[in-house]
C-alpha cells in the first residue's frame, strides 16, 4: 500500500514525471547506442568473416588481409600444405589485382578484381549466371548496373597503362559469366572476379597467391587448426576470426573509448535526473513520510516505497528508451557507413541481448541507488522535527 | 627525393662496418622504431620488403625522425622507414614504379589548369590540387565530424529536458511563494521574469562550470590518445569559438526553460497556487 502511494504521487505532478521520463529515455537510448556502438563493427565484421563458412584466413607472413601487396609466392603448394592440416575442410586461394574496364579508346578507374578458385570462393555471392571460367569474369551488382552489362557480354580489360604512349596495355578481353554480390565491397563499389590462373596471368604473378580462406571440419576449434597451421606452414601467418576481430579493434580504438565516454555520461546524467527527481519529491513529502513513521510505518518500507519509485522512473524511461536508442542507432549507423571504404554489409551497431540488457540494468540500478539517497535521508531524520515543519 | 611507403621489414642489426669502398644506402627511421629496437644513427639493418624476394639488405641508419602528426594515418598508426627512391625501388619487385609525384609550380600558375595538363600528357594519372587533395581526403573526418554533430544535438535534447525537469522542480517547490506574491500585487510579468532571470542565471553558471569541465576533460583525452597512439595529434579542442557556442545554447536553453516553468506558473490563477 505504501508502495503504491508513493508511485502514484509520480502521477500527480505529471508533467515533472513525463519530462523525467523524457529524460532519462534519452539518457538510456545514448547508453544503449554507445553500448551498441562499442563492440558493433568488430562483431559485424566477425559475423561477415564468417558469413560463407570459412572462418579462417592465411596470409603473407605478419600482414592483415590485403593489407599490403605481399604475396605468398608458392600458391599452389602452400594450398596443398595447408590442406593436409588436420581440421582442414577447403582452402580457397584468392589473388587482389586491379584492372581497368577499356572501353572503345577510354579506360576507366581502377577496378578492385579478385583470382578466385570457382570450386572455393567466399567473396561473393551469385545472383545471376555461373561462376568464371577461364576468359570469363563475374561483375559486381553495382558494375552490372552502372555499365549496363549482363551475362554473356563482353569486357575489354587492362591490367597496365602506358603512361608515355597513352593507352591502355595488355588488353584482353573477358565474357562476363555472372553478377555477383560482393559481401566485402563498399556501397556501389565496382568489383570483378575470375579464376586464379587469369589473375595471375594477368598481373604477372604465376602462382602468387594474396590469402587463403580456410574452412574448418564440424566441431574442430578455430584456433587450433591456426596453430596446426602456423606449424605446418611458418612462412605464413594465420588468422582466427577471433584474432581478426581484436585488430579490427585496435584500429577502432577511438570509437570504442568514444563510445566508453559518452556511455558514462549518459550513466552520470540518468544518475542526477533520477537523483533530482526522488530527492524533491522526497523532500515534498516529508510531512507525508513523518506522519506514516508516526502512525507506526516501519522506516523500511518507507525506504523501499522510495527506492521503488526510482526503480519505476528508470525502468519506464528505458522501455521508452530502447526504441528510441534502436531508431538514433539506425540514424548514426547510416553516418557511420559513409566512411570510405567501409563494407556495406557491415553495421556499427550491433544487437547483443546480454550487452544491451547490462546497459539497461545498469540504468535501472543506477534509478533505485538514486532513490536511496534521499529515501534514506528521510527515514534517519527527525520525527518530532519533521511533523512539526510539516504544521508550519 | 625520399620515398616514404609504410611496409613491414624485417630487422636485423649489425655492428657499424669500418671502412667500405662503397658506402651502404641510407635509411632515416621512425623514433618509435628507433626507441624499441633500438637504434642510433650510424647503426646498419637488414632490409627486407614482404612484397619483395630475395636476401635483405644493408643499410645505414641516417637519423632518427618524428612522423607529421597526421590524423589520416592515425588508425593504422604503422612505423614507418624512409628510403632514398632508387633504393626503394630496387627493393620492390616492380623497378621504377613511383605511387605519387608533388609538384611545386611556380609563382602565379594555376593547380587546376597545370592538374588537368599533368592528366592529359600522363595518361592513367590523376593530378589534385592542395586543396581538392585536402577535400579528398578529408572524407573520413567529415564523417566522423556529422557523428559527433548527431551526438551533440542528443546531448543539447538531455540537457533541456534536464533544465526543464530542475526548473520545474524549483518553480513548484516555491507554488505558494509566488501566489502569496501574486496575492500582494507582483503582477505577472515579475514574477515571469525573476522565474527566467533564475532560469538563466543556473543555465549560465551551468555553463561556465561546463566550460571548466571541457578544459580539463579535453586535457585528458588528449593525454590519454597522446599515450595511446604515441602522436602530437590533439583529438579534442576547446576553443573560444566552441566555448561562445556552448554558452549562447546554454543560455538559449535557459530562457527556454525559465520561459516554460514560468508559464506553469503565471498561467494559474494566484489563489490556486497555494493548493496542493
Amino acid at each position: 500500500m505504501i508502495v503504491s502511494a508513493f508511485l502514484k504521487s509520480l502521477f500527480r505532478r505529471r508533467g515533472r514525471t513525463l519530462l523525467a521520463l523524457a529524460g532519462i529515455a534519452v539518457s538510456a537510448a545514448l547508453l544503449l547506442d554507445m553500448t551498441m556502438l562499442a563492440s558493433g563493427l568488430t562483431v559485424s565484421f566477425g559475423e561477415l568473416l564468417g558469413a560463407s563458412g570459412y572462418t579462417l584466413r592465411v596470409t603473407p607472413k605478419g600482414i592483415l588481409p590485403f593489407d599490403s601487396e605481399a604475396a605468398i609466392d608458392d600458391g599452389a603448394g602452400v594450398a596443398r600444405r595447408i590442406a593436409a592440416v588436420g581440421g582442414v575442410r577447403a582452402v580457397a586461394p584468392v589473388l587482389g589485382a586491379q584492372f581497368r574496364i577499356v572501353r572503345g579508346d577510354s579506360t576507366g578507374a581502377p577496378v578492385f578484381t579478385v583470382g578466385i578458385d570457382p570450386r572455393a570462393e567466399f567473396l561473393y555471392r551469385l545472383e545471376r549466371g555461373r561462376q568464371p571460367g577461364p576468359g570469363e569474369v563475374v561483375v559486381s551488382i553495382p558494375l552490372a548496373r552502372d555499365l549496363g552489362v549482363r551475362p554473356g557480354d563482353e569486357l575489354a580489360l587492362a591490367g597496365e597503362l602506358d603512361v608515355t604512349l597513352g593507352r591502355a596495355r595488355a588488353t584482353r578481353r573477358f565474357r562476363v559469366s555472372g553478377v555477383g554480390d560482393f559481401l566485402y565491397d563498399y556501397a556501389g563499389e565496382h568489383s570483378l572476379a575470375m579464376t586464379l590462373a587469369d589473375a595471375q596471368a594477368a598481373t604477372g604473378r604465376s602462382a602468387g597467391v594474396s590469402l587463403f580462406g580456410v574452412a574448418t571440419d564440424e566441431g574442430v576449434d578455430d584456433e587450433t587448426v591456426v596453430r596446426r597451421i602456423a606449424a605446418a606452414v611458418p612462412e605464413v601467418s594465420a588468422w582466427s576470426t577471433r584474432e581478426l576481430m581484436g585488430e579490427m579493434d585496435k584500429r577502432l580504438l577511438y570509437f570504442k573509448q568514444l563510445a566508453t565516454i559518452l556511455g558514462s555520461v549518459a550513466m552520470v546524467v540518468t544518475a542526477l535526473l533520477v537523483s533530482t527527481i526522488i530527492t524533491i519529491g522526497v523532500r515534498e513529502r516529508f510531512g507525508e513520510i513523518a506522519t506514516l513513521r508516526a502512525i507506526g510505518v516501519s522506516g523500511r518500507r518507507v525506504l523501499l516505497a522510495v527506492v521503488v519509485e526510482g526503480l519505476s522512473l528508470a525502468g519506464l524511461g528505458c522501455v521508452i528508451g530502447l526504441p528510441l536508442g534502436l531508431w538514433m542507432a539506425g540514424r548514426l549507423d547510416r553516418i557511420l557507413l559513409s566512411f570510405p571504404g567501409i563494407p556495406a554489409r557491415i553495421s556499427f551497431f550491433a544487437w547483443e541481448p546480454r550487452r544491451v540488457a547490462l546497459a539497461m540494468g545498469l540504468v535501472i540500478a543506477i534509478g533505485a541507488a538514486a532513490g536511496c539517497i534521499p529515501g534514506l535521508g528521510a527515514v534517519r531524520a527527525r520525527l518530532a522535527q519533521a511533523l512539526r515543519e510539516e504544521a508550519e | 627525393m625520399t620515398g616514404a611507403l609504410a611496409l613491414a621489414l624485417a630487422l636485423a642489426q649489425q655492428p657499424a662496418a669500418a671502412a667500405r669502398p662503397e658506402p651502404l644506402p641510407q635509411v632515416l627511421v621512425d623514433r618509435r622504431l628507433a626507441e624499441s629496437v633500438p637504434l642510433r644513427p650510424g647503426d646498419t639493418v637488414r632490409v627486407r620488403t614482404l612484397a619483395g624476394r630475395g636476401e635483405p639488405r644493408p643499410f645505414v641508419v641516417a637519423g632518427v625522425f618524428e612522423r607529421e602528426a597526421d590524423p589520416n594515418r592515425i588508425s593504422r598508426n604503422e612505423i614507418e622507414v624512409r628510403f632514398h627512391l632508387p633504393d626503394l625501388q630496387a627493393l620492390l619487385p616492380q623497378p621504377d614504379r613511383v605511387d605519387r609525384f608533388a609538384l611545386v609550380l611556380e609563382r602565379g600558375a594555376r593547380a587546376d589548369s597545370a592538374a588537368r595538363w599533368v592528366e592529359g600528357v600522363a595518361f592513367g594519372t590523376r593530378a589534385f590540387g592542395s586543396a581538392e587533395l585536402a577535400d579528398q581526403t578529408s572524407a573520413t573526418f567529415r564523417v566522423v565530424s556529422r557523428f559527433h554533430d548527431a551526438i551533440g544535438i542528443v546531448t543539447i535534447l538531455a540537457s533541456a529536458i534536464f533544465l526543464l525537469c530542475v526548473m520545474i522542480i524549483r518553480v513548484d517547490e516555491r507554488r505558494r511563494d509566488m501566489g502569496v506574491l501574486r496575492l500582494i500585487g507582483v503582477s505577472r510579468g515579475t514574477v515571469f521574469r525573476a522565474i527566467v532571470l533564475e532560469a538563466v542565471a543556473i543555465a549560465v553558471a551551468g555553463s561556465a562550470a561546463g566550460a571548466g569541465l571541457g578544459l580539463v576533460a579535453a586535457r585528458i583525452v588528449n593525454a590519454h590518445y597522446a599515450g595511446v597512439y604515441d602522436t602530437t595529434l590533439r583529438f579534442a579542442l576547446v576553443t573560444p569559438r566552441i566555448v561562445l557556442i556552448a554558452a549562447l545554447l546554454g543560455l538559449a536553453l535557459g530562457v527556454g526553460a525559465g520561459a516554460l516553468a514560468a508559464w506553469r506558473v503565471v498561467a494559474v490563477p494566484p489563489q490556486k497556487l497555494g493548493e496542493r
